[in-house]
């Protein structure tokens, strides 16, 4: 192929200033239509309109979808995780600040020890919530979150004080702590969640969504690029010139990667939501509704029988965990199938089971005056108590979130890897269609004017 | 050229400007109220009873010991080698659990040991119930228990559902505050003041009627101890001795002004058990005379108090 000279200038150097010319270059270019080499120009910029629209939707939808992948790994997916593990460690706390009211001066300060644990996780959630807001909704409930806290601690620690010294008023204080958790920080922590898990499902449903428009580009430019070769072939009397071929071949490059990549994306989108984000969000309920039983067996004890309305709660929070379409029941419904999670959630149900069976005989003796049992009973060291099943429960439903978290990121990270090179990939590809349909056409266009 | 270059430049500065719009939006600093922590069903204009009060009897009147004996009246317990006794767990002084033992103890607590004593022979043949105040007389006439010593007031109203004992002490409405906070008697108190008490008692309607104190009610009143250390009431009424044991928590509270009510305490028993309230009759006269009461008093209630002797029994027959 011998060096192709540069294309003739389409303005005349004398042009003259002003809307006039405007119109007169327009009217010039559309007499000049009429002859094949300003056809084959207008063919070259349709084709360079419908591949740049396909580069460029490409793009951004290719971007889109490795940005909400990166959303639901870090920000929105951070806000969502924050208002979890706020929404649990919040949990965690009240039924440890609890227990630990019960076994105050006992030689063991475990539960004292995740009582602190559990408001570290809390505070540290809450501050990374408040980074991650983004409407004047979530932004208040994280601001009433923070002015509760110190409320709350202050309370466990008045309660904690006056049980030291021995005045029973510190019983008051903790019911008083545990009622401005359950009545105010829990519903709030669990309305931001909501909100978070709102947000990331809206963002999600687009990461799943076919680029349809990029698809249509592509097949439009396809169709046009197929129509103009066959056109020039019989106008010009040639066969198929390199350029031409060459820009059809990188736009079926491109139509393919573009679904390959899509598809690939969802389904492994998809799978992150069933295999990670389903079973965490369950287990995570498990686990709260699992805290807060805890928290309303130690009230019940703390209230020294005048506060009934503890063992309603707890009856409602454990109905809600291992009822017959408790969390539980759908948890092993769901994964009990599941090689990795079938025993730990197996195990669970057992562990649950005989705490709420325990339970059950702690109120008995407290109802016929054994209060001492019913506590040791309750929150004691040893093998029996029903510190050990919640304990036990509370690990394997630990384990099984250890399991679904690290295939949540599994799954994401594939859906990254997929769409890895997508958008620089596509981005070259189009650009070699356009430069090759550019120079394909500009060398028969060069023909006419040689 | 250079005017299209110009066009263009201030049409990216456009779109680059609406690009940092169309980002997160500006959020303004959210109002919030300033918390407190309150306990669950306080109700700050509770509604006030108006009916007449039930004066149809005279409530202290109980049944004159004659000559029941120890297993006459055992002959009515459910078990009779265990005696059921309803009693409170979290009345500090009266019936509560020491929280450094995890022991009972307190005033109902020792008369009701002396009571079992004389009727069982064994201070440890008895089973605790703990029980809310609003549990009491379902308590003993369903059998869940022989006798309540719970701080119990002899009404006319309650005659009617259960049987009494003598009374074993005489109590009365009075106000706890804050050591220097003005409030020494009823008569200072104004409409600006709160005053917490228990919900479904006699207190909030005695408050209501001699005072013009706004009533503030609350399911349990150990609550109201905690609401008058955060300042939320000024002032706490209740029974004297019930006063006593959560002034003795705080060295700033002081209980002040007289009695204005009556409330003698009695032990109740089912409704029909009239033998068994005979033969504690006859205990709590021994324990009156030989000193075991007024040791009991002195040990609880003496100094807070004040000094006090037995209440004189009445009987009907």
């Amino acid at each position: 192929m011998s060096v192709q000279a540069p294309p003739a200038p389409i303005q005349t150097p004398q042009e003259a200033p002003g809307a006039a010319s405007g119109q007169r270059r327009l009217s010039r270019a559309v007499a000049a239509l009429r002859y094949t080499p300003g056809q084959l120009r207008g063919i070259l910029a349709i084709l360079v309109v419908l591949i740049l629209g396909a580069g460029a939707t490409a793009l951004t939808s290719v971007l889109g979808k490795s940005a909400v992948i990166e959303e639901t790994t870090t920000q929105s997916g951070r806000l969502s995780v924050a208002a979890l593990d706020l929404y649990q460690a919040l949990s965690q706390a009240d039924s440890a600040a609890a227990s630990s009211y019960l076994t105050a001066g006992a030689s063991s300060e475990e539960v004292r020890e995740t009582y602190r644990e559990a408001l570290r996780d809390a505070t540290v959630a809450l501050s990374t919530a408040a980074g991650e807001v983004k409407t004047p909704e979530d932004a208040e409930l994280v601001a009433r979150m923070n002015t509760h806290m110190p409320v709350y601690t202050g309370l466990v620690e008045s309660a904690r004080t006056f049980n030291r010294l021995g005045e029973p008023v510190g019983a008051t204080y903790q019911r008083q702590a545990s009622t401005l958790m359950r009545n105010e920080m829990l519903p709030d922590a669990n309305a931001l969640q909501h909100n978070a898990i709102d947000q990331l499902n809206e963002a999600r449903d687009s990461a799943e969504s076919f680029p349809w428009l990029t698809t249509v580009l592509t097949a439009m430019a396809l169709g046009v690029l197929v129509w103009a070769q066959l056109w020039m072939t019989r106008k010009t009397n040639r066969v198929f010139n390199l350029g031409t071929v060459g820009a059809t071949v990188a736009l079926i490059g491109v139509a393919g990667w573009l679904v390959l990549v899509a598809l690939a994306s969802a389904s492994h989108t998809a799978r992150s939501h069933e295999e990670g984000a389903d079973p965490l969000e369950l287990l995570a309920e498990a686990h709260i509704a699992a805290q807060q039983a805890r928290a309303e067996e130690s009230l019940v004890l703390i209230a020294r029988g005048e506060d009934g309305s503890a063992e309603e709660r707890y009856a409602e929070q454990i109905a809600l965990l291992t009822g017959d379409d408790g969390l539980l029941a759908q948890l092993n419904a769901a994964y009990g199938e599941d090689p990795e999670l079938a025993e730990a959630l197996a195990a669970a149900q057992e562990s649950a089971g005989r705490w709420n069976a325990g339970h059950d005989e702690v109120i008995k003796l407290a109802q016929e005056g054994e209060y001492t049992e019913a506590v040791a009973l309750a929150v004691g060291e040893d093998e029996q108590s029903l510190a050990t099943s919640f304990d036990e429960l509370d690990e394997q439903l630990t384990e099984a979130t250890d399991i679904s978290a690290e295939r949540f990121v599994a799954a994401t990270g594939d859906a990254r890897r997929a769409l890895s090179g997508a958008a620089v990939g596509l981005s070259a590809l189009c650009l070699v269609a356009l430069v090759s349909a550019a120079i394909g056409i500009q060398m028969r266009v060069a023909e006419y004017h040689a | 050229m250079i005017r299209h270059k110009i066009r263009w430049a201030t049409a990216l500065a456009v779109c680059l400007l609406m690009a940092a719009c169309s980002g997160p939006a500006n959020l303004d600093p959210p109002e919030v109220d300033v918390p407190t922590a309150l306990p669950e069903d306080i109700d700050f204009d509770p509604e006030i009873s108006t009916a007449p009060p039930d004066d149809s009897c005279d409530p202290v009147a109980s049944y004159s010991p004659g000559s029941v004996t120890a297993a006459d009246a055992r002959a009515l317990l459910g078990d009779r080698d265990r005696i059921a006794v309803g009693i409170s767990q979290s009345t500090n002084l009266m019936g509560y659990r020491d929280p450094v033992t995890g022991d009972l103890a307190g005033f109902d607590i020792d008369i009701a040991k002396a009571v079992v004593t004389a009727l069982m022979g064994d201070a440890t043949k008895v089973q605790w119930v703990p029980m809310t105040s609003g549990e009491r007389e379902e308590a003993v006439n369903s059998g869940r228990v022989d006798m309540v010593v719970r701080t119990m007031t002899m009404t006319c109203g309650r005659w009617g559902d259960v049987e009494f004992s003598s009374e074993y002490y005489h109590g009365g409405q009075r106000l706890l505050v804050t050591k220097g906070s003005g409030i020494a008697s009823l008569a200072d108190l104004t409409a600006e003041h709160r005053v917490c008490t228990g919900r479904s008692s006699t207190s909030p309607r005695n408050i209501a009627d001699q005072s013009r104190a706004q009533p503030v009610t609350v399911p349990d009143f150990n609550d109201c101890l905690v609401l008058l250390q955060q300042g939320v009431v000024d002032a706490i009424t209740t029974d004297d001795c019930i006063l006593a044991g959560m002034a003795i928590q705080d060295p700033r509270l002081e209980v002040v002004g007289d009695a204005f009510s009556e409330e003698p305490y009695g032990i109740a028993f089912a409704k029909g058990d009239v033998d068994l309230a005979r033969f504690v009759n006859g205990v709590l006269e021994d324990m009156r005379a030989d000193g075991t009461w007024q040791s009991i008093y002195d040990q609880w209630l003496d100094a807070h108090l004040g000094t006090a002797t037995p209440p004189s029994p009445v009987y009907q027959d």
